[in-house]
């Protein structure tokens, strides 16, 4: 099965200066399950529609395997109808005048599949999906649960090689969401198609991906597998999207923007003198502790005075909101907290699981440095990203 | 030439080239030229034809003008505005016009407008009966209330069957019985339908919660009705007063039946004179001064719509309609929206009823009833031999109504939804500005003056067309044109609210173009191509002003059959005709309600 490459795909609308996607250069392996993650507004539904063909690029080329699909420079355009992929629609667009299995064997008559051969992969793929016994009513008839479930099952019944997905889950309550996403990535594993899925909700990308790539603005962030992602950002906008709570941000490039960013760069000017130029450090809310007597900090860890303000409980964790430095902080425990509103102590963040970011902020420049704290030199967690 | 610059120019060629193919990726964009070049050619160029001939010197007046016929002049436009006989020819038809418009607009608003929010906001007894018994003038044609209204007042100073009140020995005065009095009435009576409708759909859609936000801070009624409601209402109330004015500006029958015997003109019955006497080119510049009273208003409605455009976002979630309490008035206004039932709709019908079945006006006796002027035959003293319902000129004319209106709305509709389609989907963007704004034009251009341009266009030969007046086919092509506003709106919103998520799964799926248009937009559009075909055949089978200009005695329809027969001062069978065409109509749009389950007021604010 072939491999989906953008090279510096752009796109913009109505000749406007404004680039809906700018220079994009992504991979997406066979078999991969890729989210494009992002906010609203940020190109990814845009992508996928311009590799599914339903859109065309206003620079750059598309190719699937060695096939060229979209190419500014060449002029070949390959339609949407020739590429032979799936795409379930956001809304997903199932056509009313037709019952559940016309739709669902609609792409296989087109391709004038024999009738038993058409009649049993249309079988498999309804019983698959548990939407068979609804095979004669129509799309306004089902719940949006099952209407989603015909989206998918029209798509998969001609089994295509590669599956687009444009936020099919955004529309449906929290219960079936997690019963769709389970049931998505037993069918890419079943299938083997290779999936594009888009989404802005982190979660999803999260559980669902084999890797992820990061959108902001039309400009691709980072590709990289979940883990990754988190724990590695390649920069502030990585960082800050991927996690909720979201991280704490301390910005340090002036030391006098706020008493926590003193704090920070005495820590960094006394700990790793080597690191120059520093623009902000964040810490994960799950990377924070709290400590009521200094004499429980860990050797090597930023820290400093703190006031609880708010303990909220969110169902087997708990947000503990914190005051340092007119600056608020927010730390996740899995184990029931044992302070209360008011109580004095100490934050604390080991090294290893502090996030270094240069001036320009969103950008990532540098290598990997690894943060040699006294507390543990051979720590197994995270490297640090800074500026050699 | 530098290297650089080649590979620039490769790079644009290439560039070109990539457009090029995405424009013609599929036949949207090929069956896009076509039909803005089809439109071009049905409204456009007649429009400008007619411009010419205001322009120029007509055949037949070179030895009065002194000029060869075909060159410039500024003769008619001098003998219309400044002449000596201007002031019969256009002044006075003017303000002729002008004052009926106002006055019937002036009369319909202060009955529609209350009555509208009786129906929509208030408790009154019986609003849903009333929501569709009060528009029934609208669904039938003008002039049958013209009709009902000579049934009742005609006087001795025109011959024929005398009036109803003329028969009792009551001589109804010149001035009730024609001209502006009557004229101004049975207008108003028409567009009462129109402020019931338009302005009662923004008042159902006005959010309570609006006025109950006020009210928390503190408003008292007065304050609310004038700072809250009122101003929201002004544009829709705006809109349909410019609406109905431009519908009035084009009025040809109510004018032609009670105007024409005591020399009322109107700029249409005026232009109808001008074309029937063959005075062409002073008959290009009525149509045109009516042509650009209709631009005007349609301008001043395009930008009142665009300043409600702004209130449109208000009040979408909860919104909630509440019914205001008449508490003691509840039934003298139940009372008002009886009687005008009963003058606006009962009265004529019944009127023009009776008089079909009646042998002397006003005589109640039974036997001077008689069904003789519907099925009867050996009739001696009127212009049929036999009853309506037995005359082949009536049926010929039915039939040529079927015919040609059914086939021009068939057309108009699938046109309709072509234009909606192109208009929605092209990637060319002038090119679905052109068509959705070529489209809407006739919209501005009332009948009469457009069934100038055609004849201005179609009377002679011209290139390859032949001279089509005199057929069936310039009848065809004048009522696509002139219902091509309403049908392709139709198919822009029915492609709007249509969405491209369906045909693009098509896409996907593999389905090509023609596949996808079979398969998925024409059924899924099913429903909006019924209401495409079937509304402008309605507003066909009862309009008179395109066909009082070019229809022919072959190409009678019911419409001119029935002036015909008023010519003939045969008013029972007049009556009877245009009962029928009622017939139709109404009971056209009543199936057109039910089939597409929508309601006639959504179709008129567009």
């Amino acid at each position: 099965m072939p491999t989906i490459t953008l090279r510096n795909a752009e796109k913009s609308y109505g000749g406007t200066a404004v680039k809906a996607v700018r220079d994009l250069n992504l991979e997406i392996g066979d078999g991969e399950f890729m989210c494009l993650l992002g906010p609203s507004g940020c190109g990814k539904t845009t992508t996928l529609r311009m590799i599914s063909g339903l859109e065309h690029l206003s620079s750059g080329e598309i190719s699937v395997g060695d096939r060229v699909v979209d190419c500014v420079g060449t002029g070949t355009f390959v339609t949407a109808e020739k590429r032979g992929m799936g795409l379930v629609f956001q809304s997903y667009a199932l056509w009313p005048h037709m019952t559940i299995e016309r739709n669902t064997d609609f792409g296989l008559r087109l391709r004038k599949v024999p009738k038993a051969e058409r009649q049993e992969r249309v079988e498999k793929v309804m019983k698959t999906l548990g939407i068979d016994k609804y095979r004669d009513r129509y799309p306004s008839q089902l719940s949006g649960g099952q209407q989603q479930r015909v989206a998918l099952a029209r798509m998969l019944a001609v089994n295509p090689e590669v599956l687009l997905l444009d936020e099919p889950l955004s529309n449906l309550d929290a219960r079936l969401r997690l019963e769709m996403r389970a049931e998505l990535k037993r069918i890419h594993e079943e299938f083997k198609t290779t999936i594009v899925f888009v989404t802005h909700d982190q979660w999803e990308a999260m559980t669902l991906a084999t890797s992820i790539a990061v959108m902001s603005e039309g400009e691709l962030q980072q590709v990289g597998s979940p883990n990754d992602i988190y724990d590695r950002p390649a920069n502030r906008f990585v960082a800050e999207f991927v996690g909720s709570p979201p991280i704490n941000i301390i910005e340090v490039e002036d030391r006098n923007a706020s008493a926590l960013a003193g704090l920070a760069q005495s820590y960094f000017a006394r700990t790793y003198p080597q690191i120059d130029g520093i623009g902000s450090v964040g810490m994960r809310p799950e990377a924070l502790g709290f400590a009521r007597d200094v004499r429980a900090l860990p050797k090597g860890a930023i820290n400093g005075e703190a006031v609880v303000t708010g303990v909220l409980p969110t169902g087997g964790s708990w947000i503990i909101e914190l005051l340092t430095q007119q600056t608020k902080l927010f730390l996740t425990t899995h184990l029931p907290p044992q302070v209360n509103d008011g109580e004095k102590g100490f934050f604390y963040a080991k090294p290893e699981a502090l996030h270094v970011f240069d001036a320009q902020g969103k950008r990532h420049i540098g290598a990997d440095i690894q943060l040699r704290g006294e507390a543990d030199p051979s720590a197994e967690g995270a490297a640090i990203r800074a500026l050699a | 030439m530098s290297a650089a610059t080649v590979s620039q120019q490769e790079n644009r060629a290439a560039g070109l080239r990539y457009k090029l193919r995405l424009a013609f990726r599929d036949p949207t964009t090929l069956i896009g030229i076509l039909a803005a070049l089809l439109f071009a050619y049905l409204i456009i160029v007649p429009i400008v034809s007619l411009l010419v001939d205001a322009g120029r010197v007509q055949f037949g007046d070179e030895r009065r003008i002194g000029t060869e016929p075909g060159a410039w002049t500024f003769y008619y436009i001098n003998r219309a505005l400044f002449s000596p006989i201007s002031n019969s020819l256009f002044w006075t038809p003017l303000f002729n016009t002008l004052s009926v418009a106002f006055g019937a607009i002036l009369i319909s608003l202060s009955i529609g407008g209350p009555l509208a929010w009786l129906i929509s906001r208030t408790d009154m007894l019986g609003r849903r009966w009333f929501a569709t018994a009060l528009i029934v003038p609208f669904m039938l044609p003008t002039w049958t209330f013209a009709l009902a209204w000579s049934t009742l007042f005609k006087n001795r100073s025109v011959g024929g069957q005398q009036g109803w009140l003329e028969a009792m020995g009551l001589t109804p005065p010149d001035w009730v019985a024609y001209g502006q009095f009557p004229i101004t009435v049975i207008l108003a009576l028409n567009y009462i339908p129109f402020f019931i409708l338009l302005f009662g759909n923004a008042l159902r859609r006005f959010d309570s919660q609006l006025e109950d936000s006020a009210r928390m801070l503190g408003a008292n009624s007065s304050t609310v009705a004038f700072r809250i409601i009122g101003p929201m209402m002004l544009p829709s109330l705006m809109s349909a007063i410019i609406l109905a004015f431009a519908k009035c500006i084009g009025e040809f029958g109510v004018p032609y039946v009670l105007g024409l015997p005591v020399n009322y003109d109107l700029l249409a019955t005026g232009l109808y004179r001008s074309i029937s006497s063959r005075q062409t080119g002073v008959g290009a510049v009525l149509a045109m001064a009516i042509m650009m009273i209709g631009i005007i208003a349609l301008l001043v409605d395009a930008r009142v719509v665009r300043e409600s455009r702004k209130f449109v976002t208000v009040g979408q979630k909860g919104a909630m309609a509440r019914r205001s309490s008449l508490g003691a008035w509840r039934l003298p206004a139940t009372g008002f929206a009886i009687a005008i039932f009963l003058i606006s709709v009962a009265l004529p019908l019944l009127t023009l009823i009776l008089s079909t079945v009646m042998r002397v006006p006003a005589n109640f006796n039974i036997s001077n009833f008689t069904l003789d002027y519907w099925i009867g035959t050996n009739l001696e003293f009127v212009a049929l031999r036999n009853g309506i319902l037995l005359s082949s000129q009536m049926w010929a004319a039915a039939w040529n109504t079927l015919w040609i209106v059914g086939t021009a709305s068939l057309c108009s509709g699938l046109l309709g939804l072509l234009v909606g389609y192109v208009v929605v989907r092209t990637p060319i963007w002038p090119l679905s500005a052109f068509l959705r704004q070529v489209t809407f034009f006739p919209y501005m251009v009332p009948g009469i003056a457009f069934a100038a341009a055609y004849l201005s266009l179609f009377a002679v030969q011209r290139g390859p067309i032949p001279a089509l007046y005199g057929t069936a086919a310039i009848l065809m092509l004048a009522l696509i044109a002139d219902q091509m506003p309403y049908a392709s709106r139709a198919g822009i919103s029915a492609m709007m609210q249509l969405g491209k998520d369906p045909e693009e799964a098509a896409q996907v799926a593999g389905a090509g173009w023609f596949r996808r248009m079979l398969t998925v937009v024409i059924p899924i559009q099913k429903g909006a191509l019924v209401t495409g075909v079937l509304l402008p055949f309605i507003s066909g089978i009862k309009g008179l002003s395109l066909f009082v200009i070019l229809a022919v005695p072959a190409t009678d329809v019911l419409t001119t059959f029935s002036l015909r027969l008023i010519d003939y001062n045969y008013s029972q069978a007049a009556n009877a005709v245009v009962l029928i065409i009622a017939a139709i109509a109404y009971f056209g749009t009543v199936l057109a309600q039910k089939l597409t389950k929508t309601n006639l007021a959504d179709g008129l604010g567009s």
